[in-house]
């Protein structure tokens, strides 16, 4: 037993205690907690009285996350740029060529993107999926 | 950045520059056989480029990366697995309903993740590798549209994966916190602090650490996840989370642990026995009665890094260090192949178009009366992982007993010996299976490419068995280099 | 010519290797020309190295390395072939007779349906034949010595459609088996105490560490013993060689009489610095050899069988070699080996075409007269048989044989008595052997034999008669290898009593079969004769001994232990595994969060396990 070990007694006794305290607490929730009695309503959701239509999961369109997520790529990409630009004098022309490289791949992607579809709304007028 | 460090750099910059052509070329011409063709060219000049650096080798590339001869044995291994996967899939896919394309993209991303990881030194490449790997896989395993399999298997390793990812963060980050530095070299050098606080900082960014790899290589208990992804994912890309993914995470221990010096904290050897003991006999006990062909070679690849661990706590014995490396090493290669095979296999017999693999052992009644090449390259490649001499998993678990023998590990042996025994029953129920009187008539094509990999593969694995000694010269030399 | 050394062993394998994979669909004629061409071509190389190796004025023995199989650890076994005197004198024999003996069986076995499985397994044999005399390290020893048990086994049941000679290779193969287990052990035990596998630096190794007469090596010695007498039918392991003579007479010659049997005195020569540190070991093998030879005279002199004849004189020929390994004259033993390979073939072949001819008879005494049908095979037995029984001068078996005895008689104070029991079993091989070539030749006709075999038989038997003759004036290239055996003096009371012995066997015999003059019939008769007869013929009855000690009490053991009490260990462990299995199998849930869990509680567990082992 050194001191390490003997700092793992406190850990022991509080990860016994934390157990001890969840189940005393499920448990006294189990005996004291009233009793539901199960009708045909009561799974319903509770929409003021009035019977509730549909599901809550309506399916959204794909080309809403698409765009959300172009929107969180390309904002990302800007931060890279601001912290470019903050040390523009510093880095030089290394610094230079390696952001050209990188928004050459960026560039490079958004051609992907709006070559296969990505930025067209509604299935119909999608390109470049059709094997040729 | 010097010209240099560009041209130590050149595989992976070869490799950037084939996923962008790629990605222009799906762009603008979405042909299948033109995008599989450009990938394989890719990832050949990728190798081409090797011979260029070994000239120059070691170079320490800033902090981040270094590329010596370990990192490109590894990336030469990540560029030949990358490339049969692509082949793989290339008949898995050919013909079929989908769109395969993205499928070369996202690959090539995975193994340029691996490539970052093998040769970094450093916190932050480790984690971009990590991520760039990590990320490309979980759209890999849900790849093709068929049912819900392979897409819970992406949730549940994407999930947990996660979880995985964050606990290393936060052990790089108390690592970080203890010793004020992120470069594994950096790192080594305060290792061994007096003050109990930087202890203990360590210690438990260590174990957070360790527990982040553990998942990652799967070892018990952080493998609940492998038998359920492995059997989700399309085949190929199992083939490739079981070589590529395992394979650069091991290379980055190795490599950690060599520049850090951690192999000198007891304890931290002691908990990775306590992972290679628990990896060797639930991985084998899991796989003995196992009846989906998949899930049980999951799980023997589970018991399979396990016995790598062996080899590797060994290096913790004074002056075992090189054998060790040696040992784990070639271990680490002969399993890469003999996975590969296996799982090349099931996606010859599988097709993207059906809603399961050829995973259920059934499945395979009567190959050998069928088809007798695929049923013989299986029955070596089953031999190899059970360790049945003049096959590559029988050097490379002769070398980790060698390496244990002179480490005194003798609980770790005893444990080796036993859950070897147990395999051998459940690859031999394979081989019986293939034996058996066939119940389908239905003909068995090999697809070209395919057929060629698995030759290929086959021959590595008998070469390695019975011609090693030219390998393991090479090996010895990389090993005393890297200690 | 050492880049060729390699080839020798190789081109016999590949013979093997394109019979087997085409299965018999090649046509016969191109089984033969494989089969026969493959041996031959590796006889020519082996002629090209050996005058290569004895042009030189000094002789120097080197390794040629195939390649290293791998190097762990100090442990480093590698496919390496050792080339000296005693290696290429087994070579010749191996290639040469095995050459002729393949030649021969392209015609005998011309109508066997399993043509090209017969020759599959030959050209395999010769190749691990090979591989066990040129193998320089234990490892790849033990690799042609369990090869060369294979094919025999193979070959003994050849034909296995027919039940007895099945078991007849199943009893060659466990009792061999006994021998193997016990050379096992000592080479493991050399492994063990000196760290390497190479011969040569074992034996050097072997030289420094121990003393002469210590406990190590005779024990080794003994082991390596065992398998020498398992492998070439000695005392008290001979009782399978006999009914080996179930395979196809080509076999017979070549594995039961010429090269596989010899094994084992290639083992205690190739490994005599060993055996010169436990004289208590070799003087075992001295008198293992003496025991077996006459044993094995006296059966050889009761039996019927042409081919069971010949075995035991086999086995007994064997005793001689053992008996000049045991009392240190090597390249005597070796000599004879040689001589004995020539000349046994020879008989094996001659009695091949005899029984070819006379559709496939065994009993000698339903021939008879076939001196005039039969000319070569008369000559062939005439000339193999004064060579078997050493006929002074003209015969290569009497400059072996008389090497060995006289060197036994100078042989300390032992000496005298080993002489005496080899020149008794001398007396006994001259008067079995004439017995035979008496009865089948000579006499009246009992069976007509149809006409005698082509060229591809007659040919083999010609070149081996050369041999038999001429064999005794080669000088086996063995100097540098062996310590120098004390000097024999020619002439003198006991040199003209060792070579008249075989004169006087052979008057005996004409008197007894031929002439009639000496009747035995009253001596057979008596019930001591008969007795002694039926002894002899049953071998001193060590089958039947055998059967009473080992084989039924094991039976009756077997029967008792129906259910296995030790299997109940393993079917134990089996289902221990399965229980294992189910128990962990349920952690494999499948849900997310379980697994989820599971992590985070082995992150516990491994902080846990790291701060408490700091």
């Amino acid at each position: 037993m050194n001191e390490a070990s003997s700092s793992l007694i406190p850990l022991v006794i509080y990860f016994i205690s934390v157990i001890g305290l969840v189940a005393l607490v499920m448990c006294l929730s189990w005996v004291v907690g009233g009793r539901i009695k199960r009708r045909p309503a009561t799974g319903e959701p509770f929409e003021s009285g009035i019977v509730s239509v549909g599901t809550a999961q309506v399916p959204i369109t794909v080309e809403f996350y698409m765009i959300a997520m172009f929107f969180v790529i390309f904002d990302l990409e800007t931060v890279f740029i601001f912290a470019w630009a903050v040390a523009f004098e510093e880095l030089g022309w290394p610094g230079y060529a390696a952001m050209v490289v990188f928004v050459v791949i960026l560039v490079l992607a958004l051609i992907y993107e709006w070559k296969s579809g990505a930025l067209d709304w509604g299935i119909k007028t999608r390109t470049g999926l059709e094997r040729k | 950045m010097t010209f240099l460090d560009f041209q130590a750099l050149s595989p992976l910059l070869a490799l950037t520059a084939t996923i962008l052509v790629v990605l222009m070329i799906i762009a603008y011409n979405r042909n299948h056989k033109v995008v599989c063709t450009t990938t394989v060219i890719g990832l050949f000049i990728t190798l081409a480029t090797i011979p260029c650096v070994i000239g120059i080798d070691p170079v320490q590339v800033t902090q981040l990366l270094v590329i010596d001869r370990f990192a490109l044995l590894l990336i030469t291994l990540i560029a030949l697995v990358t490339i049969a996967v692509s082949l793989l899939a290339y008949d898995y896919f050919d013909g079929n309903s989908g769109r395969p394309e993205e499928f070369y993209l996202l690959l090539m991303l995975s193994a340029l993740g691996g490539m970052v990881l093998v040769s970094s030194t450093h916190f932050a490449s480790f984690l971009l590798g990590l991520e760039l790997l990590s990320i490309s896989l979980y759209a890999l395993i849900s790849y093709p549209i068929k049912g819900l399999i392979p897409l819970e298997a992406a949730v549940k390793y994407l999930i947990l994966s996660g979880v995985a990812s964050a606990t290393l963060l936060m052990g790089a980050a108390l690592l970080y916190a203890g010793l004020g530095t992120l470069s594994f070299e950096q790192l080594g050098s305060g290792f061994y602090p007096e003050q109990a606080t930087v202890q203990a900082y360590i210690v438990i960014g260590s174990a957070l650490l360790l527990t982040g790899l553990a998942f990652k290589l799967s070892l018990v208990p952080f493998h609940m996840w492998t038998p359920d992804v492995y059997e989700g994912a399309p085949a190929p890309v199992t083939a490739f989370v079981a070589t590529v993914s395992k394979g650069a995470i091991f290379a980055l221990m190795v490599r950690f642990f060599v520049l850090t010096g951690a192999f000198e904290y007891q304890s931290i050897l002691v908990g990775l026995s306590v992972f290679a003991i628990g990896s060797m006999l639930a991985g084998n006990l899991l796989a003995l009665m196992q009846n989906n062909v998949k899930r049980m070679l999951a799980y023997s690849s589970i018991a399979h890094i396990g016995y790598l661990l062996v080899a590797f706590i060994s290096g913790g014995i004074t002056g075992g260090m090189a054998l060790a490396l040696e040992a784990s090493i070639f271990f680490l290669v002969a399993y890469i192949v003999t996975t590969l095979g296996a799982f090349g296999i099931v996606t010859i017999l599988s097709n993207s178009d059906e809603s399961r693999d050829c995973d259920a052992l059934e499945n395979y009644t009567g190959l050998f009366w069928r088809r007798p090449a695929l049923a013989g390259a299986f029955s070596i490649i089953l031999f190899s992982l059970a360790g049945i001499p003049l096959t590559a998993g029988f050097i490379g678990k002769f070398y980790i007993i060698a390496a244990g023998v002179k480490g005194t590990l003798w609980l770790l042996i005893a444990t080796l010996v036993v859950g070897s025994g147990i395999g051998i029953y459940y690859y031999l129920r394979v081989i019986y299976t293939m034996t058996l009187k066939s119940t389908s008539t239905e003909p068995i094509r090999i697809p070209v490419a395919s057929g060629w990999v698995m030759l290929l593969v086959t021959a590595t694995i008998l070469t390695l068995g019975v011609y090693p000694t030219p390998f393991i010269d090479m090996l010895g030399d990389l090993a005393k280099s890297l200690t | 010519m050492n880049d060729l050394l390699w080839i020798v062993p190789i081109l016999p394998l590949l013979g093997f290797l394109i019979q087997y994979v085409s299965a018999g669909k090649l046509p016969k004629l191109w089984v033969s020309c494989i089969g026969a061409g493959s041996v031959g071509l590796a006889a020519i190389i082996v002629a090209l190295i050996g005058i290569e190796y004895l042009q030189q004025t000094d002789p120097v023995a080197y390794t040629v390395t195939l390649y290293t199989w791998m190097d762990v650890g100090g442990f480093k076994p590698g496919f390496s072939f050792y080339l000296d005197g005693l290696s290429l004198t087994m070579m010749f024999v191996i290639t040469g007779v095995g050459f002729l003996i393949h030649l021969y069986s392209t015609l005998f076995m011309f109508d066997d349906e399993s043509y090209a499985r017969f020759f599959a397994y030959m050209n395999l044999f010769v190749s691990a034949m090979l591989v066990l005399v040129l193998a320089d390290n234990l490892l790849l020893l033990y690799l042609g010595w369990e090869g060369v048990g294979l094919c025999s086994y193979l070959l003994i049941g050849f034909w296995h459609t027919d039940a007895a000679n099945g078991l007849a290779a199943r009893k060659a193969f466990v009792v061999t088996r006994v021998g193997d287990t016990a050379m096992a052990l000592g080479l493991f035990l050399l492994f063990a105490h000196l760290g390497t596998l190479d011969i040569q630096p074992m034996m050097k190794l072997a030289g420094e560490t121990w003393q002469t007469g210590d406990t190590i090596p005779t024990i080794a010695c003994l082991l390596i013993l065992g398998g020498a007498v398992g492998k070439s039918a000695q005392l008290p392991l001979q009782t399978w060689l006999p009914d080996a003579m179930a395979g196809p007479t080509p076999v017979s010659a070549l594995i039961h009489a010429a090269t596989m049997v010899t094994a084992g005195v290639y083992l205690i020569a190739r490994t005599h610095d060993l055996f010169l540190l436990a004289p208590a070991a070799q003087m075992t093998v001295a008198l293992v050899g003496l025991i077996t030879l006459i044993m094995a005279a006296c059966t050889a002199l009761t039996q019927t069988d042409i081919k069971r004849i010949l075995a035991y004189s086999t086995i007994s020929q064997i005793g001689y070699m053992f008996l000049a390994l045991g009392v240190g004259a090597w390249s005597a033993g070796i000599f004879h080996l040689m001589t004995h390979a020539f000349f046994k073939a020879l008989l094996f072949l001659g009695a091949g075409a005899v029984i070819y001819s006379l559709h496939h008879e065994h009993d000698i005494f339903k021939m008879g007269g076939l001196r005039t049908k039969l000319p070569v095979p008369f000559w062939s037995f005439l000339i193999g048989s004064a060579a078997l029984a050493g006929f002074p001068f003209i015969t290569s078996g009497f400059y072996s044989k008389d090497e060995i005895l006289l060197q036994a008689w100078a042989y300390g104070d032992m000496g005298p008595w080993l002489w005496a029991g080899g020149a008794f079993g001398a007396l006994l091989t001259a008067i079995y052997s004439f017995r035979l070539v008496f009865i089948v030749f000579f006499g009246e006709t009992r069976t007509e034999p149809s006409a005698p075999a082509g060229w591809a038989m007659a040919v083999p038997l010609v070149v081996l008669c050369g041999l038999a003759i001429v064999g005794g004036w080669f000088h086996v290239p063995v100097d540098a290898v062996f310590p120098e055996a004390s000097p024999v003096r020619h002439g003198g009371t006991v040199f003209w009593v060792t070579a008249a012995i075989p004169v006087l066997g052979i008057l005996i015999a004409w008197m007894i079969f031929l002439r009639k003059s000496i009747d035995v019939t009253p001596l057979t008769d008596s019930a001591v004769g008969r007795l002694v007869t039926r002894f002899w013929f049953s071998h001193w009855a060590m089958d039947w001994l055998y059967d009473l000690v080992l084989v039924r009490p094991y039976r009756w053991i077997a029967a008792i232990n129906k259910d296995d009490a030790v299997d109940y260990v393993y079917n134990g462990t089996a289902s221990l595994a399965q229980f294992l299995h189910r128990l962990i199998g349920t952690s494999q849930t499948g849900q997310l969060r379980w697994y989820a869990a599971t992590m985070a509680a082995g992150l516990v567990l491994v902080i846990a396990i790291l701060m408490e082992f700091i």
